[in-house]
């Protein structure tokens, strides 16, 4: 098993995911002292090497949209600065509206976004139709397109942060699972892991889909809760769609990549938490079948290569958890967002890293306190546009 | 098969008379194998290989759908069938000048990168590239309604133990359902069977129920079925496996499964002097099949003396413990380098065609995707369930055969039968007395790779991933690079990420990484196998009924 090198740290990162790098990436730059990551399995293990790879700044709200976008010149710059090619690419992000309500949801988020500068379109049914070939407007009315949204490849993002942290000096250990917290008159003194204990001044829990159970094992109540998310890949085939489509209804998303796969998934309830696994299910792999063939009818003879499935960590309102823990001083969280940590990742990290060094950040704590659900009474815009 | 009955189609816009029931690939062999495809990266031609729709190489567009498997697809009349990927034609494809630019392969993890501003050009030509076939022009005909069939035992796979254990399972009054990819034979008494019908999802056994397993398959022609078994038989048999060497993607180099079904009936087959490699049972029914166009017979290891009876009657020479260097040709293959192992100095044997009969691996994708508990064989080279009498770690969950590791046809048959009995309860059957692969010293093959890759000059391309034209150079690459683990592996470089889902690469790629990272196989891991065991249309799964409850 891989063991910390050294007995005493900075801070210490549960989780080596695209939110744990990066979030070690902007401490390290900040020269925060020695950090060390532990993950429970290997780079690429959990959501951020299953996700489908969408990039979007449409969002209800506005403090997201500034998150997305401050996010979109760093997935820009991502190849410059970490030697990766992460091939983001600028297709656009449509969105589907099935019904009049939707589409006023639509409108909501397009004033929104558009109120924050970007050049949002808000689209009818022949609008759609200009953005996607081969859409069956059956039961669409209209929807939103954003051309500077897109797709980028999820695994050299985490290629080029972990070398780049490795050679910054930053610990990575995988395959070290993180047991609990260790703690000094209420405050955190360390990490306690299956490799032994670790000393650390600062804690981020950034596990992903595994960061209620941490929250949990550090003896606290958990707000967020880890859902199953499946998603599956066809066959490849030459350029024909540029977009990401996502459909408000049912949750239905997908976009062609680079190598020419369709890939893609769509809402299937699944019992909280990560008992369960990350398999496929049958209805998951019918109802994606129904609901593709059915918006876009010439994939009918397009086969399934594979599926797959992993987890989103949900917060209730929508919105991640970014700062100090009011419970547990020395505990910070980078969690709970619902299956948009990758996209979001850049941006929402640099300010982790300001929590964790105690600097002042420009994130409203209604919206993304980790304490804001303590308060019973709390009235917070939630983020509802959570598919996609 | 002259006086058959023949239907016309229009191939590359020009008519084309087959036989009717013959496979396009059989239709088109004319001593040699057609050259249907482009490589997704390289656009190196390609040939017909695996004989059984599992690798990318001979992808054509019928009747506007793209990716349809020539080797399985048996035309119709007036079928309109084009190649893709290539221009202006599969033999002569402008793209391929690709593959001589860049004879060390692309970098697309660290390349392509500057300057910004070429971003959306590189964008552009690497998507152009990317992919087989072109979006189908129309939706294509709706595919017939799926259905649920109920049963009390399913058992997978109609070659000699699937036979042995559907038999057993009805001749003891349990309604039994067989199914195969290919023909499930004559028919039996009391067997439901269903001819070239795949089982591409078999999802763990439910809890509770009368019927807890729920498989998904799929019927050429489109038919999806759930098949809701009390008990299942796992009897999917195996495949002919890959070997790596500069060359092993060339227009000639095929399985051995590919050799037979390539083979038009009645007519030659898709060569005329092959090297045929493997000293096996595999390669004595390959003498016996078409030893009259079998130039030389090499093994990576030892030569059976059934092989060696049948060669030498045939005046075939042999050569035991030697190492294929390269397989060479402009396009087709014309020769291959050879060397002894441990000593001695390449030679060339001239040569149209390498058939791969080294290796027969199990199909144990059914296995890893119910959850049963696998254990790795190293005289196998894979990963076989680990069995009780027949019975896998799954309750409910039966298997037998090449799958389990069963080599020859009587022990198939006699485990079949084991395993029918462990799935009606009759504890303490024997099991047949067939020896299982064992654990032990390292498969003979790792020793081979170490041999090939010390001494190798490395030239030209290595491919290691045919699907996705990933080469030996990028594994090692990213292994020097720190990255451990066929996990990560397959990640970072795309191997097994192809239509074979890893058929032809993961086996290859265990033993080179564990000679990469100096660790054994089984250490370095496993590709998750995910649904479905093969690509199954989207709209055929669509047609499928909502689950039943628990029924």
């Amino acid at each position: 098993m891989n063991r910390p090198a050294r007995g005493r740290y900075r801070v210490a990162i549960v989780g080596g995911g695209v939110v744990g790098l990066f979030t070690a990436y902007h401490l390290a730059r900040a020269g925060a002292g020695p950090i060390v990551v532990v993950d429970r399995g290997f780079l690429s293990s959990g959501a951020s090497g299953r996700n489908g790879g969408g990039v979007r700044q449409q969002w209800e709200t506005a403090a997201t949209v500034r998150l997305a976008r401050e996010s979109v010149a760093a997935w820009r710059r991502f190849g410059r600065e970490f030697g990766f090619n992460i091939w983001f690419r600028p297709g656009g992000y449509l969105f589907l509206a099935g019904t009049r309500d939707e589409l006023g949801r639509l409108a909501e988020v397009h004033r929104v976004v558009a109120g924050e500068g970007l050049p949002a379109e808000l689209l009818d049914r022949d609008g759609v139709a200009r953005h996607a070939d081969g859409l069956s407007l059956d039961g669409v009315v209209g929807g939103t397109f954003l051309r500077s949204d897109g797709t980028l490849y999820p695994f050299p993002v985490l290629w080029g942060l972990s070398e780049t942290l490795r050679s910054l000096g930053v610990e990575l250990l995988y395959g070290v699972e993180a047991t609990g917290l260790r703690l000094e008159d209420g405050r955190v003194t360390g990490l306690a892991t299956a490799a032994g204990p670790i000393e650390a001044a600062a804690v981020v829990n950034a596990a992903g889909g595994w960061s209620a159970e941490f929250t949990r094992r550090a003896g606290l109540v958990a707000f967020n809760e880890a859902r199953r998310h499946e998603i599956l890949a066809t066959e490849p085939l030459k350029p024909f769609l540029d977009p990401m489509v996502v459909r408000l209804s049912d949750g239905l998303y997908f976009s062609q990549t680079m190598r020419g796969e369709i890939v893609g998934g769509l809402t299937v309830p699944h019992p909280p938490g990560t008992a369960g696994g990350m398999s496929s299910s049958p209805e998951f792999l019918v109802r994606m079948a129904r609901a593709l063939t059915g918006l876009l009818p010439r994939v009918r003879g397009l086969g399934i290569l594979r599926a797959w499935s992993g987890y989103y960590d949900e917060n209730p309102d929508g919105l991640p958890s970014i700062g100090e823990d009011p419970r547990r001083p020395g505990l910070f969280h980078a969690n709970g967002f619902g299956g948009h940590g990758f996209m979001l990742a850049p941006a929402s990290t640099r300010r982790v890293a300001q929590a964790v060094l105690g600097e002042p950040t420009d994130l409203d704590p209604a919206q993304f306190h980790p304490g804001r659900f303590l308060d019973a009474h709390r009235a917070a815009p939630a983020e509802g546009l959570t598919l996609g | 098969m002259g006086d058959a009955p023949r239907s016309t189609v229009r191939f590359r816009g020009r008519p084309l008379s087959l036989p009717r029931g013959a496979t396009l690939v059989q239709a088109l062999v004319r001593g040699r194998l057609p050259i249907l495809q482009r490589s997704i990266r390289y656009h190196r031609p390609r040939a017909p290989s695996c004989g059984t729709g599992a690798c990318s190489q001979c992808l054509v567009r019928v009747n506007g759908r793209p990716n349809v498997r020539a080797c399985l697809y048996r035309p119709a009349t007036d079928d309109v069938i084009r190649t893709e990927n290539a221009w202006p034609s599969p033999e002569f494809d402008l793209f391929g000048a690709l593959d001589a630019v860049f004879p060390r392969g692309l970098d697309t993890v660290h390349g392509f990168r500057r300057p910004a501003v070429f971003a959306p050009l590189y964008h552009r030509v690497i998507r152009r590239l990317a992919g087989f076939g072109r979006m189908a022009d129309t939706p294509g005909p709706t595919p017939p309604p799926g259905r649920t069939v109920p049963t009390d035992a399913l058992v997978v796979g109609a070659g000699p133990s699937g036979r042995a254990a559907a038999q057993h399972l009805a001749s003891a009054g349990r309604s039994t359902v067989l199914v195969d990819r290919g023909s499930t034979g004559d028919p039996l008494p009391g067997v439901t069977a269903y001819d070239t019908t795949t089982v591409v999802f078999l999802p763990p056994p439910l809890s509770g129920g009368e019927r807890p397993f729920r498989a998904i398959a799929v019927r050429d022609g489109g038919e999806a079925l759930r098949l809701a078994a009390r008990t299942v038989v796992v009897a999917t048999g195996g495949y002919d496996g890959p070997l790596l060497f500069p060359g092993n993607d060339r227009p000639g180099v095929m399985t051995a499964e590919g050799a037979l079904a390539f083979t038009p009936p009645g007519g030659d087959p898709p060569f005329r002097r092959a090297l045929l490699v493997g000293g096996g049972p595999r390669a004595a029914e390959l003498l016996d099949a078409a030893g009259a166009h079998i130039e030389a017979v090499v093994a990576p290891t030892q030569i059976a003396p059934t092989v060696v009876g049948r060669a030498s009657a045939l005046g075939i020479p042999l050569y035991p413990r030697t190492l294929l260097l390269a397989a060479k040709g402009r396009h087709r293959l014309r020769s291959v380098l050879l060397r002894r192992r441990g000593e001695g100095a390449p030679f060339s044997l001239e040569v149209d065609a390498v058939v791969l009969a080294h290796r027969r691996l199990p199909q144990p994708q059914l296995f890893f995707q119910a959850g049963a508990r696998m254990a790795w064989r190293s005289a196998g080279g894979a990963y076989f369930p680990v069995l009780t009498d027949g019975a896998t770690s799954v309750p409910g969950l039966f298997a037998c055969g090449t799958a389990v590791g069963h080599p020859d046809r009587a022990d198939a048959a006699a485990s079949g039968v084991a395993a029918a009995d462990a799935a009606l309860g009759r504890t303490g059957a024997p099991a047949g007395g067939p020896t299982l692969v064992p654990d032990g010293p390292p498969h003979e093959l790792e020793g081979y790779y170490r041999e090939l890759l010390d001494g190798a000059r490395r030239r030209g391309k290595w491919v290691l991933c045919p699907c996705e034209d990933v080469l030996l150079r990028e594994v090692e690459t990213a292994s020097r690079g720190g990255y451990r683990g066929i996990e990560v592996i397959k990640r970072f470089t795309g191997i097994g990420t192809g239509l074979c889902q890893g058929r032809y690469c993961l086996p290859d790629a265990l033993l080179l990484l564990a000679i990469l990272e100096g660790r054994p196989p089984s250490d370095v891991g496993y590709i998750t196998q995910r649904p479905p065991v093969v690509p199954v249309p989207l709209g055929a799964l669509a047609e499928l009924p909502d689950a039943p409850e628990a029924a």
